[in-house]
């Protein structure tokens, strides 16, 4: 169960952001509704207070009254639902975690775990393709692995149109994004939409257009004056520069690898909004896994690999050079021939030229030998008798 | 377990206060829109330049200050269900680590190169699960070429594997019957657990049936009858309550859903073991193990930083701590010497006294005085230059 409280985190919390973001917009759409049906009230009121009121002017203003209740109630349905809708996405990935602590220990709820761990793999895979933007091996995935309800593709895709229309030079739909989200990321102290505005006033001038990046500037810049005072001197000082500038300081304002950076930024902000570690939990598990099973034969030339060690195939090899190696304190020894584990049943010996192997397999060498045994590894042969023992604490 | 139940109880607490506040809602604007809209048409029946009495104003204007309380305490209910709401993020903030990837490195995968390494780890592992499709995306989306791994063993497994998923024995018991001689060798009962279940699976269909369950028994159960006497006797027993119905008698536990899960990872296991390949893909493997590393490592990193020790973590081209992964998931001989509690490495490698013990070669040089040492495991005196160099 602890892998499911260290690495589930993001599973769990994603839903609840979505869910509460869902609850401000509900709020913000019930305030103002609400504040519609008062206003009609309040005019209604009015008229009453006037003396001499005609039953026609009356009806009239009722039946605006009922219409506002209508779209109050209407809305008040439509959002609330929504809220719920967002809650039950919650609650079935609930319901999908607690299905790994299935109980007892027979080979059935082995395979119930087994089959859970499989799915898990695929939901990690899932994340990790959309991070790295592989968004239609993530679909593919996700459906034949039936767990889309499990992933956060939605919001993804959500952010892959922006990036798409930052790529076009485009800041639009990010602005509408910064604007959705505009009080949470205050609290993040986010400066995306600074950098927006700053990009925008850039391509103003590259298209010399001075005049209108003058506007551009009054209109959007006071209102980030206290943060970035410094970034929009260096930027109005553009107005004084041809867009070929070499001053180092200007030249990488006109830099276009800037909208590339834009796009990593809005990535790792979009992540921050929605809580979404820095690292995917993939590369993480990944990362851990092989640590835990690296040791020094694995990238030792003449230890023969083992074929079943995931450390000693091609890439994973590759990819775990820069891990540190697993620990081990213990000596843990297995039978270069049989597989088995040495101890005190099946104790090492030695063979003359230095190589350990287990008693098991090469008493049944021997026999099956006139007494002689093999060195799998070198070949050479030797007498069964020349063998010693070994002890290994 | 906790975790999770804790959450869950939050946002059931979010289900019952919404679902409520909906239906107040609902219920009170109704009537609020029905009250007012039979005012309307009492005033609409009213002739054309009919002035208001003061009663109807009146109870005009109760009407309207009522309505502009009940909607304003809407707005007010549903603001205060905010609490509820972020109570479900802090049961999961508490109950659930948000910075699972203290323990790693950062970005050591994210290097072009080994972006492609990691697509072509993912590439073959779907390629072996039988996901093409998956495969062929990857391959795609990750710009690599996709190397058909497609080993015969897997085609078929997976084939094997999906029919099963499928309840559909058919071509488990085909390959059982062709890999009967191996199955037998491993002590395997899988073959005899095949026909078990096909066997249950006629009796299901109840008492019409039962003929063909005789013969089926018959075909069949001979040849496992000397390992599993005890189950076919069960089975057999079956009989006796068919025409009332297994599920209610003592037999009903043999009729389980589960025993489909079973037999899957049964037929996983023992077809593994026969073909020489491992249970699962490298990256399986790799995967489970992180997951049960991360939490031991970071309760380790708490430790650390609680002690202030955490230069520690970055030097070392070792984990800090033996990770337990269970016997399925060792490869090699590992040898650890008993005086430095050190893994032995080329430069430090296992050495064998003349009595036998096994001690690492910086450990024998350690206990040297001038020419002589004493096996610290027991009293026999010798040279160093007697020890022998050995490889496990």
């Amino acid at each position: 169960m602890a892998d499911v409280k260290s690495l589930e985190h993001p599973t769990l919390k994603v839903p609840y952001e979505i869910l509460n973001k869902k609850f401000r917009t509900a709020q913000k759409t019930l305030d103002r509704e609400v504040s519609h049906v008062q206003a009609a009230a309040t005019e209604l009121e009015k008229t009453l207070s006037d003396g001499e009121v005609k039953a026609k002017d009356i009806t009239m203003l009722l039946g605006g009254m009922v219409e506002k209740l209508q779209v109050l109630k209407r809305k008040a349905e439509e959002s609330i639902s929504e809220e719920l809708q967002a809650s039950s996405v919650c609650k079935r990935r609930i319901e999908h975690l607690k299905e790994h602590a299935t109980t007892g220990t027979g080979l059935a709820s082995q395979g119930a775990l087994n089959q859970w761990r499989r799915k898990r793999l695929d939901r990690m895979v899932v994340e990790y393709f959309l991070r790295n933007g592989y968004y239609n091996a993530a679909i593919t995935l996700a459906e034949k692995s039936d767990i889309k309800e499990y992933t956060n593709i939605d919001i993804f895709l959500a952010s892959r149109e922006v990036e798409k229309s930052l790529a076009n030079r485009e800041t639009s739909k990010c602005l509408i994004w910064c604007h959705d989200n505009k009080s949470k990321l205050r609290k993040l102290k986010s400066n995306m939409e600074f950098k927006l505005r700053i990009q925008e006033f850039v391509e103003l001038i590259r298209n010399d257009r001075r005049m209108d990046a003058i506007k551009h500037s009054r209109k959007h810049f006071p209102s980030f004056k206290d943060e970035h005072l410094n970034t929009i001197q260096q930027a109005m000082a553009l107005l004084a520069f041809p867009v070929t500038t070499v001053i180092e300081r200007y030249r990488t304002l006109f830099d276009e690898t800037r909208w590339d950076t834009l796009i990593e930024e809005f990535r790792a902000e979009n992540y921050r909004l929605f809580q979404l570690a820095s690292q995917s939990v993939f590369t993480v598990a990944l990362q851990a896994g092989l640590s835990a099973l690296k040791t020094p034969q694995c990238y030792n030339e003449e230890a023969d690999k083992s074929a079943c060690c995931p450390v000693c195939q091609d890439c994973l090899n590759q990819l775990a050079a820069p891990l540190p190696f697993a620990h081990c304190s213990q000596s843990r020894l297995y039978c270069h021939i049989t597989g088995l584990p040495l101890n005190e049943n099946n104790q090492p010996l030695m063979l003359p030229n230095g190589h350990i192997y287990g008693e098991q397999a090469l008493e049944q060498m021997a026999r099956e030998n006139n007494g002689c045994v093999i060195c799998p590894k070198t070949k050479e042969v030797f007498p069964f008798k020349k063998v010693e023992k070994v002890f290994v604490m | 377990m906790e975790g999770c139940l804790a959450v869950e109880k939050e946002v059931d607490r979010v289900f019952s206060k919404f679902g409520g506040i909906n239906d107040h809602a609902q219920r009170v604007l109704t009537e609020l829109t029905t009250q007012i809209e039979a005012l309307k048409d009492e005033l609409a029946k009213a002739p054309d330049n009919h002035v208001l009495t003061n009663v109807q104003v009146d109870l005009l204007k109760n009407v309207l200050t009522k309505s502009k309380d009940t909607v304003s305490r809407l707005a007010t209910d549903h603001r205060d269900l905010h609490s509820t709401v972020s109570k479900v993020g802090k049961a999961i903030d508490r109950n659930f680590v948000s910075d699972f990837a203290a323990t790693t490195r950062d970005h050591v995968f994210s290097s072009p190169k080994n972006i492609k390494l990691i697509n072509k780890v993912i590439c073959q592992h779907y390629f072996r699960q039988g996901m093409h499709e998956v495969a062929e995306a990857v391959a795609n989306d990750g710009s690599i070429s996709p190397e058909v791994v497609t080993r015969e063993p897997f085609t078929e497994l997976n084939h094997i594997l999906d029919c099963l998923k499928n309840n559909d024995l058919e071509p488990a018991l085909a390959w059982a019957t062709v890999h009967h001689d191996e199955l037998e060798e491993h002590n395997s009962s899988l073959e005899f657990m095949l026909h078990r279940l096909r066997f249950i699976e006629i009796i299901r269909k109840g008492s019409d049936h039962q003929n063909e369950a005789i013969c089926y028994a018959r075909n069949h159960f001979g040849k496992f009858v000397h390992r599993h006497q005890k189950d076919v006797q069960i089975l057999m027993g079956m009989f006796l309550y068919i025409p009332n119905g297994i599920n209610c008698s003592p037999y009903s536990s043999v009729l389980e859903r589960e025993m489909w899960i079973e037999i899957y990872e049964m037929f996983c296991k023992d077809a593994c073991s026969i073909l020489g390949v491992s249970v699962n893909s490298p990256l399986t493997t790799c995967i489970n193990s992180g997951c049960t590393a991360i939490p031991a490592l970071l309760n380790i990193k708490q430790v650390m930083m609680q002690r202030q020790v955490t230069g520690i973590w970055n030097g070392k081209d070792e984990l800090p701590i033996e990770i337990d992964l269970g016997n399925d998931s060792r490869y090699h001989s590992m040898f650890a010497c008993p005086i430095l509690r050190q893994q032995s490495t080329p430069n430090n490698p296992p050495m064998r006294l003349i009595c036998g013990h096994v001690i690492s070669r910086d450990a024998l040089n350690k206990l040297c005085n001038g020419n002589k040492m004493k096996c610290p495991y027991c009293p026999i005196e010798q040279t160093p230059g007697d020890a022998r160099l050995i490889f496990f």
